[in-house]
C-alpha cells in the first residue's frame, strides 16, 4: 500500500475558520466586511457550506426589538438564566442579548427572506421559556422564516461571503491543531476528495465545527456532527467544558429523530399518552406545553416509563403523540408546512387528521470548548490561548448552561460570530509565525495506524453499540451505575477499533477512513460525555441523575474535563460569572440562584 | 404495509484509483419504513464498508443525498421502502450518481462545478436599494414576498439540473435561475439591470427547452419551471 504521508501544500491566510456553519461564516463575513483583501479561509466538512446543519434550524430566531413596547432585554436575559438552571455565563448572557436586535437588522439588511407581519414588518412568534416580566407570560421575541430560520441565515450568509471573496475548502476536515509555543497558527486539514493533507497557517484559527450529536441513537443531528472539535481539544491538552450538558429535544420524529420544531408546541400542539390524557398538565400546570425542552423530555419519557407509551411496531420503538389535528387548516398550511411534511414523508401521517409520534431525540450540546465572551479559547479557568477562537455549538461561552432555551442557539451563533471576528481583527497585523517542524506527524501516526489493524468488525458496527448504550445509560436519565458501565463500555470499544481493519487501501474519498477518524472522535466525546455525567453528582437543567434528582448548590460550577489519553481524566471546576447579580441594579435578585420551577 | 421487504439494490460504483466503474449488487433485508439513506448505511455496516455516498442532515433540508434511483434524481434521505416499493412498482433498484459533475467515487459527486454555475448567477443582494425606512428593517408586505418566496426554499440539491434536459454544458441550471429570479423580485435589490443580464446571459434561461422535468422531480415541491419562465417572460414585459 502506498499511502503518502506528507503534507502536500502550505497554505498561509490570515483567519482560517474550521467549520462553515452559522457561526463560522457570521465569522468570515464580518472580516471580509470590515477588513477589505483579508484573506479568510474557511473548511466545511459538507459538500458545501449551505449543507451545514445550522441550515436544519427551523422554528426562529430570539432578540427584543428596542422599540418594542412590552419586551426588554433584561427578561430575555432572565429567561435565559432561568433556563440554563443557573449555569449560563452572565457576562456573556448580557452581551449576546444586548447585541440580539442589531444582528438580525444586518441579516434583514443583507437579504434574509423573514417572515413578515402585515405591516411588512419582521413578524414574531412565541417559543418555549421566553417570557414577559420575569415569566409572567409568553413573549413574542422570536423573528423567523417560515420554519426554516437556520436556512434563511445560511443563504444570506453564504451570500454575503461569495460576494466579498472568501475561499472554501469543501468536505475537508481538520485533523490537528498547530502551535508554535503557546500560539496557535493553523491547522492540518485532510481532502478525502484529493486524498491529500494541507498545512494551513493563519494568525487566528476559529473552530465553528457544530456538535456532537452522533454520539446517540436517537438523534436531530447531522451525520458530520461526530464531535471532531471535542478530540482536537482534549489531544491538544485544552479542557472541555460541561460536556455532560446535553439536550434531548422533547419531538423528536419517530424513528429516525427527526426534529419536529418547538413550533408545534407554540402554535397549540398537545402531547399525550397512549390514553390520549394531555399529560402536561401535571408536569408543569403553568406553562405546560411551552416548558423547557428538559421538563419537557423528562415528562415524556417518564410517561413511556410508566406504561403510558405507544409501540411503534416498525421501528420497534416507544413514543407519545403529538396532536395536531384540532389547529385550523391555515395553521398546517403557512406556519408548520416543513414539519407537517417530515410527518407526511418520513411516517406517513397526515398531521390535519391523525396523532404523530414523538419521542426525545438528542439534539444539542451545551457543553464544548470553554471560551470568554469573545470566543477566545481558555485552557484553564482564567488562561487563554492564544490565536485560537471557538464559537457557535462547538463552544461553551457559556450562553445555555445546562439547558438551552429554542432560538437561543441561532442568535448565539451570529452574535459570537461577529464578537469573535471583532476580537480576531486586533491581532491581524502580527507576524504569521512559523509552523511547527512536526507539523502532521500526530495526524500521519494516527491515520497510518488505522490501516494497521486486522479484524473482522466494521466501524459502523461498533458505532451502533456505542450510540446504544450512550441512549441508554447517559441519555435522558442517568445514573452512577449506569454511566460507569457506559465507561467500560466505551474503553472495550476503543479497544476494538483499534484492532478495526479498513478494507479500502487508499485514501481517495476513503468514506471508510474518514467513518473510522470519526469513531475517535465519538468515543472521546461520548467519553467526556459520561466523565461529565458521573461527576456532576446533582441533577442541572437537561443532566438529570436519578440517584440525585436535586440541583446541589455545591455544584453551582462548570466542569472542566481534560483527557490527553482516552480515559485518563482530570477534572477541575470554573465558577459560573454572576455580573447580573453581582451588580445590583433593580432586577439583581433575579439574577440569584433561583429555582426552576414552571 | 410496513412489513420487511426483500431488496435488490444495483449500485454503479467507480473507483478512482483504477478509473474502473461497475454495478454492484446488494440483497438488503429492511422494514417499510426505513429510507434508502438507512440502506445504504446498512450495507456499509453489515456487508461492505467501501461504498461511499454522500448525506449530511438526512431529513430533506440540505439535498447532499441526491442519488437517481431507477433513473429518477431524488433525495435517498426522503424515500421510504414501502414508498419505493409503490412508487417504482418493483423490489430491484438501481442506484446511480446525479450527473451535474463528477463522481469522485461510487454515489459521491464533486458539487465544485455544479455550485459554481449557481454562485455564477450571485445568490445575493448585488446593490441594496436606499432603505426608505432609515437604520430598521425594509417593510416588505408580504403580498409582494409571495411571488417569490417559495423560490426562497430551494436547497441546490441539484435534482432539477439532473433531470433537466438541457444538461450543464448550455444551460446554468434551473437551480441557478431561481436564485437569480428570487433577487430579481426582492424589493431590497437595485441591480435588476444586471439580474436581467445574468438571466439572458450566454447560459441563460434561452437553453431552457420547457420540458418542466425540473418541477417534476423537485423534492421540495416548488414548481421550479414556473420561475424558469418567469424569468423568460420578464424579459419580454422589459423589452415591451
Amino acid at each position: 500500500m502506498g499511502n503518502e504521508w506528507k503534507i502536500s501544500e502550505v497554505i498561509s491566510c490570515d483567519v482560517l475558520i474550521l467549520g462553515a456553519g452559522g457561526a463560522g461564516l457570521r465569522c468570515a463575513a464580518e472580516i471580509l466586511e470590515k477588513r477589505l483583501g483579508c484573506r479568510v479561509i474557511a473548511v466545511t466538512k459538507v459538500s458545501h457550506p449551505q449543507k451545514s446543519h445550522t441550515s436544519t434550524a427551523q422554528g426562529g430566531l430570539a432578540a427584543v426589538d428596542p422599540k418594542d413596547p412590552v419586551d426588554k432585554p433584561i427578561y430575555h436575559m432572565f429567561d435565559t438564566w432561568k433556563g440554563s438552571d443557573c449555569m449560563a455565563d452572565q457576562n456573556v448572557v448580557k452581551r449576546i442579548v444586548e447585541a440580539g436586535w442589531e444582528e438580525i437588522l444586518w441579516l434583514e439588511n443583507r437579504g434574509m427572506h423573514f417572515s413578515r407581519d402585515v405591516d411588512g414588518k419582521l413578524a414574531r412568534r412565541t417559543f418555549g421559556g421566553h417570557t414577559l416580566n420575569f415569566g409572567e407570560t409568553s413573549a413574542y421575541r422570536a423573528v423567523f422564516e417560515a420554519d426554516r430560520t437556520g436556512k434563511g441565515i445560511m443563504d444570506t450568509l453564504w451570500g454575503e461571503v461569495i460576494k466579498r471573496g472568501i475561499s472554501f475548502i469543501h468536505q475537508s476536515m481538520a485533523t490537528e491543531l498547530l502551535f508554535n509555543g503557546d500560539r496557535c497558527v493553523g491547522a492540518v486539514v485532510f481532502s478525502p476528495k484529493s486524498g491529500k493533507f494541507t498545512a494551513i497557517r493563519a494568525k487566528a484559527t476559529v473552530l465553528a465545527m457544530g456538535g456532537c450529536g452522533q454520539v446517540f441513537k436517537i438523534t436531530t443531528n447531522c451525520r458530520q456532527n461526530t464531535g471532531d472539535h471535542l478530540a482536537l481539544a482534549v489531544e491538544t491538552g485544552l479542557p472541555v467544558m460541561d460536556p455532560e450538558a446535553v439536550q434531548f429535544h422533547p419531538t423528536g420524529i419517530v424513528g429516525p429523530g427527526i426534529l419536529a420544531s418547538e413550533t408545534l408546541r407554540s402554535v397549540g400542539g398537545i402531547l399525550r399518552n397512549k390514553d390520549l390524557e394531555a399529560f402536561m398538565e401535571r408536569y408543569a400546570p403553568k406553562m405546560k406545553e411551552l416548558a423547557p425542552r428538559d421538563l419537557v423530555a423528562r415528562a415524556i419519557e417518564t410517561e413511556i416509563r410508566e406504561g403510558r407509551g405507544i409501540l411503534n411496531p416498525s421501528h420497534g420503538i416507544e413514543h407519545v403523540w403529538i396532536d395536531l389535528r384540532h389547529l385550523p387548516e391555515h395553521v398546517h398550511k403557512t406556519q408548520i408546512p416543513e414539519v407537517a411534511s417530515f410527518f407526511k414523508k418520513f411516517v406517513n401521517v397526515d398531521t390535519r387528521t391523525e396523532l404523530c409520534p414523538i419521542r426525545p431525540s438528542n439534539h444539542y450540546h451545551m457543553g464544548g470548548i470553554p471560551t470568554n465572551e469573545d470566543g477566545q479559547v481558555l485552557k484553564g479557568p482564567n488562561d487563554r490561548v492564544s490565536g485560537l477562537f471557538a464559537i457557535g455549538e462547538c463552544a461553551c461561552a457559556s450562553f445555555h448552561g445546562f439547558n438551552r432555551l429554542g432560538t437561543n442557539s441561532l442568535l448565539e451563533l451570529i452574535t459570537m460570530g461577529r464578537f469573535a471576528a471583532q476580537k480576531a481583527m486586533e491581532d491581524l497585523d502580527q507576524e504569521l509565525p512559523p509552523l511547527p517542524p512536526d507539523a502532521g506527524s500526530r495526524t500521519f501516526e494516527k491515520f497510518s495506524s488505522y490501516f494497521a489493524g486486522h479484524s473482522k468488525v466494521t466501524v459502523g458496527s461498533l458505532r451502533e453499540r456505542m450510540k446504544a448504550v450512550m441512549t441508554e445509560k447517559v441519555g435522558v436519565f442517568r445514573n452512577e451505575q449506569g454511566i460507569k458501565e457506559a465507561i467500560s463500555l466505551l474503553e472495550e470499544l476503543k479497544e476494538e477499533a483499534q484492532k478495526c481493519g479498513l478494507r479500502s487501501r487508499d485514501l481517495l474519498m476513503n468514506q471508510e477512513l474518514v467513518e473510522r477518524w470519526e469513531l475517535d472522535n465519538l468515543l472521546t466525546s461520548a467519553m467526556l460525555i459520561a466523565q461529565g455525567a458521573l461527576h456532576r453528582r446533582e441533577s442541572r437543567g437537561g443532566h438529570f441523575r436519578e440517584d440525585f434528582p436535586e440541583r446541589r448548590s455545591e455544584f453551582d460550577r462548570h466542569t472542566l474535563v481534560y483527557m490527553e489519553q482516552f480515559g485518563k481524566v482530570r477534572i477541575d471546576w470554573k465558577p459560573v460569572d454572576m455580573t447580573l447579580y453581582e451588580e445590583g441594579g433593580p432586577y439583581a435578585e433575579k439574577f440569584g440562584m433561583i429555582e426552576r420551577k414552571y | 404495509m410496513s412489513q420487511d421487504q426483500d431488496l435488490t439494490l444495483r449500485i454503479r460504483r467507480y473507483d478512482p484509483s483504477t478509473g474502473r466503474s461497475w454495478l454492484q449488487e446488494y440483497r438488503v433485508r429492511a422494514g417499510g419504513i426505513l429510507r434508502f439513506t438507512d440502506l445504504l448505511r446498512k450495507i456499509n455496516t453489515e456487508q461492505d464498508p467501501t461504498l461511499a455516498w454522500n448525506s449530511s442532515c438526512e431529513h430533506g433540508q440540505c439535498g447532499s443525498c441526491a442519488v437517481r434511483v431507477n433513473g429518477k434524481p431524488l433525495l435517498a434521505c426522503e424515500l421510504l421502502v414501502e414508498n419505493a416499493v409503490k412508487e417504482f412498482g418493483t423490489k430491484e433498484f438501481l442506484i446511480e450518481p446525479i450527473t451535474v459533475g463528477p463522481v469522485v467515487r461510487d454515489l459521491v459527486v464533486d458539487l465544485e462545478v455544479a455550485y459554481r454555475r449557481v454562485e455564477g448567477m450571485k445568490p445575493f443582494i448585488i446593490r441594496p436599494r436606499e432603505n426608505p425606512y432609515g437604520e430598521g428593517e425594509y417593510r416588505i408586505d408580504p403580498k409582494e414576498m409571495d411571488p417569490y418566496v417559495d423560490a426562497t426554499r430551494c436547497i441546490n440539491c441539484f435534482c432539477c439540473a439532473t433531470a433537466c434536459i438541457s444538461g450543464p454544458r448550455s444551460f446554468v441550471g434551473p437551480n441557478a435561475i431561481m436564485s437569480c429570479v428570487v433577487r430579481l423580485l426582492d424589493p431590497r435589490e437595485d441591480a435588476k439591470a444586471e439580474r436581467f443580464k445574468l438571466l439572458h446571459g450566454p447560459n441563460g434561461v434561452a437553453h431552457c427547452h420547457t420540458s418542466k422535468a425540473c418541477s417534476h422531480v423537485c423534492p421540495k415541491e416548488i414548481d421550479v419551471a414556473h420561475f424558469v419562465r418567469l424569468a423568460k417572460s420578464l424579459r419580454l414585459k422589459e423589452k415591451a
